[in-house]
């Protein structure tokens, strides 16, 4: 933004897939020369064709060459990078490989190692984020003395959820709803904790209901300023994986829009935040809202944010990172209309959302001036367990809400992507859902909604012109339908 | 001999009631006529009852892709020696029904077990899934053991046949 010159002369992109494509298209427009690593399976792959050049790394699976920084290092400096990207996932929140990147003498596009290490501690993010005036849920752990215990939870407020500090799946959990039952509930919650771990330590937290799912996209030059990009919602989530998030967040008071967001700005000062980051909260229906945790990497879902802000928050990064600063003012981010992004899986949502493998056959996305569709893949392109099943992110934006609902629903049904089992049916049904549109979203929308959101039953007449269609891409039907030697087509039936 | 294809999990039967003029056929016991109209590789259209419709298709193996009426769609050819075999040997076997690595072996050969239990609990792509019995019966064979990879439909174990008893 406003430079003449590229904020690099070259970068490595320790990433794959669409994240690596994302990254790519802007570094080519800044005029960045892009060097991308591929595993040996991914040789022929989009990012691999769209990257300046692209480096083969070894692993003992493609994932695991992606978590090798010493190879990742040392290919950025046999090609001659100036800095690296992580992407999301894979190396991007290790700060020992941040620190390598710097001691070798290269830039890590991301934070500071030590930011890292803060905001990736559950516990002191917590008491880092509670010091500096962000709201924390309150809980409380303990059990040894009952009584102490019950008394501080009641000081919470009910309802409360009471857990085995060391458990999980739901054993020794429990919803109470008022002061009788707490004491009764606490003993019952300290004996299954015991019987089941072997710790009869207990932790009680307000218990929300139909919590939401909002975060803050920042961007910190590491000098203490701090900008926010305005939230983004992602409360659709199935296996507490997102699979729909936008931007701005529905049905939102614009006041408590704006004390989440300097919230989210406090806690990124106070650490003297260094790139893009997002803060997420959960927000309990009746306003309170608690902080969750910093992802302090570029986000699977930016670009809702890109399209309602106008900006392009890889270059900002790659500015930050070059030691540029931020030339932006609060005041010059503006929000204009509403965007939706759908992560396309490839995935069975019929049967509990289990990934699907197959090979892209046929690619037709949608395309137009608000649709970007965000991907890694190619006609050929084999879709293996090697990875996350996402495939790409269909990221729609108009002029309002609903609109922007009716032009994603419009993009989905266009996109036409065959040869392996995918959610585009799905994610279309949950925009067709009125209470998508209507209500606040919760993170249980997909679990509250499940009857509704299962896949229709066919007519007879939709099943049969699906039928037909398949039918004559099969060679034995196409055989007798319009090989056969006459005879058989007066006598009719199918003969052996 | 009808075609037998299965969509959204439900089984279908087409069969050819006549080729000219047009092509007529029976599905689940109705009439349709079909007629191809043309295309260009996976775009391709067609007449159905009357009614021209374009669609996008690809095939894998026994598989149809389709994106037809903005929806996409897979329907698959079942081809008539396997579903022989499948009636033969009814529901004792456990398949995966995606390909991943065994995690997990939690019975063993000749444990009985109920309708639900888990024999095995597989990974894929980070999630974890348990493979249950279909049915109550005795454990026949597993067919993997933790760490082994399958691909998808793979028979992961078996359960003894079910003894045809009056009781």
């Amino acid at each position: 933004m406003g430079h003449d010159t590229p904020p690099f002369k070259r970068i490595l992109i320790a990433n794959r897939g669409e994240i690596a494509c994302r990254v790519i298209d802007t570094c080519r427009r800044l005029g960045v020369e892009t060097v991308a690593v591929h595993h040996l399976s991914e040789r022929d792959a989009r990012f691999v064709r769209l990257a300046d050049t692209s480096a083969e790394i070894t692993g003992d699976t493609p994932v695991a060459a992606y978590l090798d920084a010493d190879q990742i290092i040392a290919t950025a400096r046999e090609t001659g990078a100036e800095a690296i990207h992580p992407g999301y996932g894979f190396l991007s929140e290790n700060s020992n490989f941040a620190r390598a990147v710097e001691a070798a003498g290269l830039v890590f596009i991301g934070p500071a190692p030590d930011t890292i290490d803060l905001m990736g501690d559950k516990i002191r993010s917590r008491q880092f984020a509670e010091k500096n005036g962000v709201p924390v849920a309150p809980s409380v752990t303990g059990g040894e003395d009952i009584d102490a215990f019950v008394e501080k939870a009641a000081s919470i407020g009910f309802p409360l959820l009471i857990k085995a500090s060391a458990g999980g799946g739901g054993k020794g959990m429990s919803i109470v709803e008022g002061q009788q039952d707490l004491l009764t509930r606490a003993r019952t919650a300290r004996s299954e904790a015991e019987r089941y771990f072997g710790d009869p330590t207990i932790y009680a937290e307000r218990y929300i209901e139909r919590p939401r799912h909002i975060e803050v996209q920042v961007l910190g030059d590491g000098t203490g300023k701090v900008l926010h990009l305005y939230e983004r919602e992602c409360s659709v989530q199935r296996r507490f994986q997102k699979i729909i998030e936008e931007a701005p967040a529905g049905h939102l008071d614009p006041a408590l829009r704006d004390e989440i967001c300097a919230a989210a700005v406090r806690l990124s000062e106070a650490v003297y935040y260094r790139n893009a980051g997002t803060v997420e909260f959960i927000l309990a229906p009746d306003g309170t809202f608690y902080f969750l945790e910093m992802n302090t990497r570029l986000q699977v879902e930016h670009p809702v944010t890109e399209m309602v802000t106008g900006l392009d928050l890889v270059a900002l990064q790659l500015d930050i990172a070059a030691g540029r600063g931020l030339s932006l003012d609060q005041s010059e981010i503006t929000l204009t209309g509403h965007a939706l992004e759908c992560r396309v899986c490839a995935e069975v949502p019929e049967q509990d959302f289990m990934p699907a493998t197959g090979r892209i056959l046929h690619l037709d996305p949608p395309a137009g001036d608000n649709i970007r569709f965000e991907n890694g893949l190619r006609e050929g392109t084999d879709v293996t367990l090697d990875f996350d099943s996402m495939l790409a992110k269909l990221v729609v934006a108009a002029a309002d809400r609903p609109a922007a609902i009716d032009a994603a629903k419009q993009a989905l049904e266009r996109t036409v992507l065959l040869g392996v089992e995918t959610n585009l049916n799905y994610l279309a049904r949950i925009l067709s859902h009125p209470a998508f549109r209507d209500d606040p979203l919760h993170t249980g929308f997909v679990a509250e909604h499940e009857a509704a959101l299962a896949e229709p039953d066919l007519s007879p007449h939709e099943a049969a012109r699906v039928l037909m269609a398949a039918a004559l891409t099969f060679r034995e039907f196409r055989t007798l339908a319009f090989d056969a030697p006459e005879p058989y087509a007066s006598i009719g039936g199918w003969r052996n | 001999m009808k075609l037998k294809l299965r969509l959204n999990g439900t089984p279908h039967e087409m069969d050819i009631a006549a080729l000219k003029p047009d092509l007529e056929l029976r599905i689940d016991g109705r009439s349709h006529a079909l007629r191809e109209t043309g295309g260009i590789g996976a775009l391709r259209r067609a007449r159905i009852d009357g009614e021209d419709i374009a669609y996008h298709q690809a095939r894998s193996g026994n598989r149809a892709f389709l994106h037809l009426g903005g929806r996409n769609w897979i329907v698959e050819f079942v081809d008539p020696r396997d579903a022989a075999r499948e009636k033969v040997q009814g529901s004792g076997d456990i398949r995966a029904p995606m390909p991943g690595v065994v995690v997990s072996v939690e019975k063993q050969p000749g444990d009985p077990v109920t309708a639900g239990d888990t024999i095995l609990t597989i990974e894929s792509m980070k999630l974890q899934t348990n493979l249950t019995a279909e049915r109550d019966g005795v454990l026949a064979e597993i067919l993997k053991s933790e760490g082994d990879v399958f691909e998808k439909g793979a028979i992961v174990a078996r359960l003894q046949e079910e003894e045809d008893s009056d009781a």
